[in-house]
């Protein structure tokens, strides 16, 4: 037991590991499909070892402090952005047996350890002492903490609902019928803020290439740089899966198909939001700044307490009352 | 309020499902049609010794120098030299269009990279072995045609 | 109290979206534009100057180089100035033959400009689009005359090449399938509500300062101003076609970028009426001399080029040199009225107003 405590997380890092790297592939090939292109096919059979190859390239990179920066801090950011990242998988029930805890303050747990990683993007943007990074890591900031809450907020919906923040009692919950049903309106803040979070079109300011060339990592090179972006595409991954969890029913089989083991529902619900982010890239332009904070406040944040308030009606509406 | 956006979704994931249109180069060599300006070829056989291509280039890039007909019998010149600098080359068509007897004609050949400055000196030989893919309408200036006219 | 400071930022000359090389020394308040000065002459090859030592037909292929995403309207700024000067007459075929490379031109231009404006707001699937189509046109152009960016097609008296076998019938498929293509475009970008909210009402300016500015093309059009050399000065045989002038009503960008698509559907118009009208027979050369004397004296004509009013002014003293060679370049006149638009502006409608403005360095630095 105690054997497995160790080499699970490890497990866990390599199967997290091996989804970055397909995943980088797999947005690139999609990205380019949707462009009437190929995407990568060099390295490898399909492309498959372009992105072995890019973090080998990485790796290999010499590492580059810019001589005005706050060493220390410029190289503690990558680990500060990155360290959260993993630790929030910790509380992902992928099945009802493949889970590493059970914790019951488990989504509360998942939202405030990813906001850690802010600061590691604020040093990372303030120790570069650089212009475009600094104004990536303020944006970074501003955005990430703006959209923080109406994230929290849009699961608070959830919570009403099971009367648990443990994320295997939200899964158990949806036996029957999934939360993205009767929390419509809560979805949708959820996908939004989501994205937001993950800093990715339409919402992916901080390093918006056409503006601020590459935005808090512009000085980065090498790993710790392939830091930054192992960190976002983990949180790709948490992400998805949260989703999962939270609003797609987690392991459990639609339209009684248990025939099928959950893990693969969970892998299918999983790759299904992975394909939306995706595929939300290849379609969107980049928000403006001011227009992204208005967003948050005055859309999604109304949003997400009308659908508070909707919930709590609704539970007593008797019929219906049962789904909330 | 978010029409657009879902319309513009539905854009991206139908160009999902269209043929992709990227060439596969360079697995496969780019097809280039007849008129493409390439690397230019010579025929010192042909060549007059006007001097017309070098004074036309814009950029100056083409050196010849002629030499007395060794054949006694008969007259004018025969190209001694001939030197394209293709640093500088625009690859204008110019001297091909001013030349009176298609001596120096385009070829469809556009693989110019090398790894020195120095390979990019072509001289007559070169430009004379480089007989491949040689485009079939050249000059404007052909002395049989006067006028100008292309056929 | 908090005292904040101004900061300096250096966008450019190595930028994604300088479109080039230009430079921006940018003063910021926060996110604030305080100030913007436009650095120019990173791509200055002295084009003017070279031209007063080459022959006219020598300085056709360096117009190509001026503004490489419409070199077909450069080719003929240069080639009808020099004709006027001469009192040339043009033959029919060569004339249709321009007025559709250079409507092709000026869509495969639009497309690039749409492309990549759409990567400066951050949407990246148009520019492939973009350019999809565009590979069309150069593909045409390849055929017509064997270069895909520097075509030197142009020649004083007439064009280079005629159209190969079956090129027109090519040239009206592609008019049919960018018909198709431009419901594409509406539905993925014109409708999208964050283009829309990051265009609509930015970069706004009076009908009054673009006249200050000289600014033409799209720029001056979007004021509301219809002024289209093609209507106002017709030259080559514009008038024969019918197509109107896409006018803007705001000013903004959005209106920019809807004035430059509908610029798009009218050169469609104008290539399908050059097609259906195309000439049988003829030559495509007039009757020139053989070396180019342009007699003396001086002339200044201005087409329309994509971007705007593209001038070139010819002073003659007779030889087969121009004396003195001048280019009006849009984009270089348009670009002056970037600092005053810039003023008080956010950082991040920075690109997108300087990609509205449509510059192209190398015509901006000539």
């Amino acid at each position: 037991m105690s054997l497995l405590a160790i080499l699970a997380p490890v497990l866990l890092l390599v199967i997290v590991l091996a989804f970055v790297t397909y995943a980088i592939l797999f947005e690139r090939k999609v990205i380019g499909w949707m462009q009437n292109r190929i995407g990568p096919n060099r390295v490898g059979p399909w492309g498959m070892l372009q992105t072995v190859a890019d973090v080998f390239k990485l790796l290999i990179k010499e590492d580059v402090i810019p001589e005005k920066a706050d060493r220390a801090l410029f190289k503690l950011a990558p680990a500060i952005a990155f360290v959260p990242a993993f630790a929030v998988l910790a509380v992902i029930p992928f099945t009802e047996t493949w889970k590493f805890t059970d914790f019951a303050v488990g989504l509360l747990y998942y939202m405030a350890v990813s906001s850690i990683t802010i600061i590691g993007i604020m040093v990372g943007g303030w120790a570069s002492n650089n212009k475009y990074a600094l104004l990536g890591g303020m944006r970074s900031a501003a955005q990430m903490i703006s959209y923080e809450i109406p994230l929290v907020m849009s699961v608070v919906g959830i919570i009403m609902t099971t009367g648990s923040l443990n994320l295997n009692d939200i899964v158990h919950s949806q036996k029957h019928v999934w939360f993205i049903f009767p929390q419509i309106i809560g979805f949708l803040v959820f996908l939004i803020a989501a994205v937001s979070e993950l800093n990715r079109t339409p919402f992916d300011l901080p390093e918006a290439e056409s503006e601020l060339v590459a935005g808090y990592h512009v000085e980065y090179t090498g790993f710790r740089f392939a830091f930054f972006m192992l960190a976002e595409y983990v949180y790709v991954f948490a992400m998805a899966s949260l989703t999962t969890v939270l609003y797609l029913g987690g392991w459990n089989a639609p339209f009684g198909l248990t025939i099928i083991p959950p893990i693969i529902w969970f892998i299918l619900k999983f790759l299904l939001v992975v394909f939306f982010l995706f595929w939300l890239r290849a379609t969107m332009p980049r928000i403006r700044v001011d227009q992204l904070m208005q967003f948050a406040w005055k859309v999604l944040l109304p949003l997400a307490i009308f659908n508070i308030f909707l919930t709590a009606v609704l539970k007593e509406v008797p019929g219906i009352g049962h789904f909330y | 309020m978010v029409l657009g956006l879902v319309k513009g979704l539905g854009i991206t994931l139908k160009n999902m499902t269209k043929p992709r249109v990227t060439y596969r180069y360079p697995d496969e060599p780019l097809k280039m049609p007849d008129r493409f300006r390439g690397i230019q070829y010579l025929d010192p056989e042909k060549c007059i010794v006007c001097n017309q291509c070098a004074r036309i280039c814009p950029t100056d890039c083409i050196q010849l120098t002629g030499k007395k007909n060794p054949d006694p019998e008969k007259k004018g010149k025969v190209l001694d030299t001939f030197d394209i600098n293709f640093e500088i080359c625009i690859l204008c068509d110019l001297c091909t269009e001013v030349c009176p007897t298609e001596a120096i004609v385009m070829t469809n050949n556009y693989e110019l990279a090398v790894y020195s400055r120095d390979e990019l000196f072509k001289d007559i030989r070169w430009l004379h072995e480089n007989n491949q893919n040689i485009r079939s309408e050249n000059s404007t200036n052909l002395i049989k045609k006067p006028g100008g006219k292309t056929t | 109290m908090l005292r904040t400071e101004e900061m300096l930022l250096n966008v450019g000359p190595q930028h994604p979206s300088t479109h080039g090389v230009l430079r921006l020394i940018v003063k910021i308040d926060g996110e604030m534009i305080v100030d913007a000065e436009p650095v120019i002459g990173y791509l200055h090859r002295g084009t003017e100057k070279l031209a007063e030592d080459l022959n006219y037909t020598q300085i056709i292929p360096y117009t190509d180089r001026m503004d490489y995403l419409s070199a077909m309207t450069n080719n003929y700024a240069i080639v009808h100035a020099t004709e006027q000067l001469m009192g040339l007459e043009i033959p029919e075929r060569a004339e249709y033959l321009r007025v559709i490379v250079m409507e092709l031109n000026r869509i495969a231009s639009h497309l690039v400009w749409m492309g990549t404006y759409l990567l400066d707001v951050g949407a990246m699937s148009p520019f492939l689009y973009a350019f999809r189509d565009r590979e069309e046109i150069l593909n045409l152009f390849n055929e017509l005359c064997g270069a895909r960016i520097t075509y030197n097609y142009m020649r004083v008296g007439g064009v280079k090449w005629d159209a190969p076998p079956g090129w027109i019938e090519k040239v009206g498929t592609f008019v049919e399938y960018m018909k198709k293509q431009m419901r594409d475009y509406h539905a993925l970008i014109t409708g999208n509500e964050i283009f829309i909210s990051r265009t609509k009402g930015v970069g706004v300016y009076s009908k009054e300062l673009a006249i200050q500015y000289g600014l033409s093309g799209a720029n001056l059009r979007v004021t509301g101003i219809d002024w289209d050399l093609r209507k106002k000065q017709p030259y080559s045989i514009y008038s024969r076609f019918e197509f109107d002038v896409p006018t803007g009503k705001t000013g903004d960008l959005y209106d920019k970028y809807l004035c430059r698509m509908n610029e798009v559907v009218e050169s469609l118009k104008i290539i399908e009426q050059a097609v259906n009208q195309f000439p049988e027979g003829g030559s495509i050369m007039g009757k020139v001399p053989r070396v180019l004397r342009v007699p003396e004296g001086e002339i200044y004509v201005g087409i329309e080029s994509p971007r705007g009013e593209l001038g070139c002014h010819i002073v003659s003293k007779g030889k087969d040199k121009p004396w003195r060679l001048k280019f009006r370049r849009p984009s270089f006149y348009n670009l002056q009225i970037l600092p005053v638009l810039l003023k008080g502006e956010n950082i991040s409608n920075l690109v997108a107003i300087l990609g509205g403005i449509d510059i192209v360095l190398g015509e901006v630095d000539c």
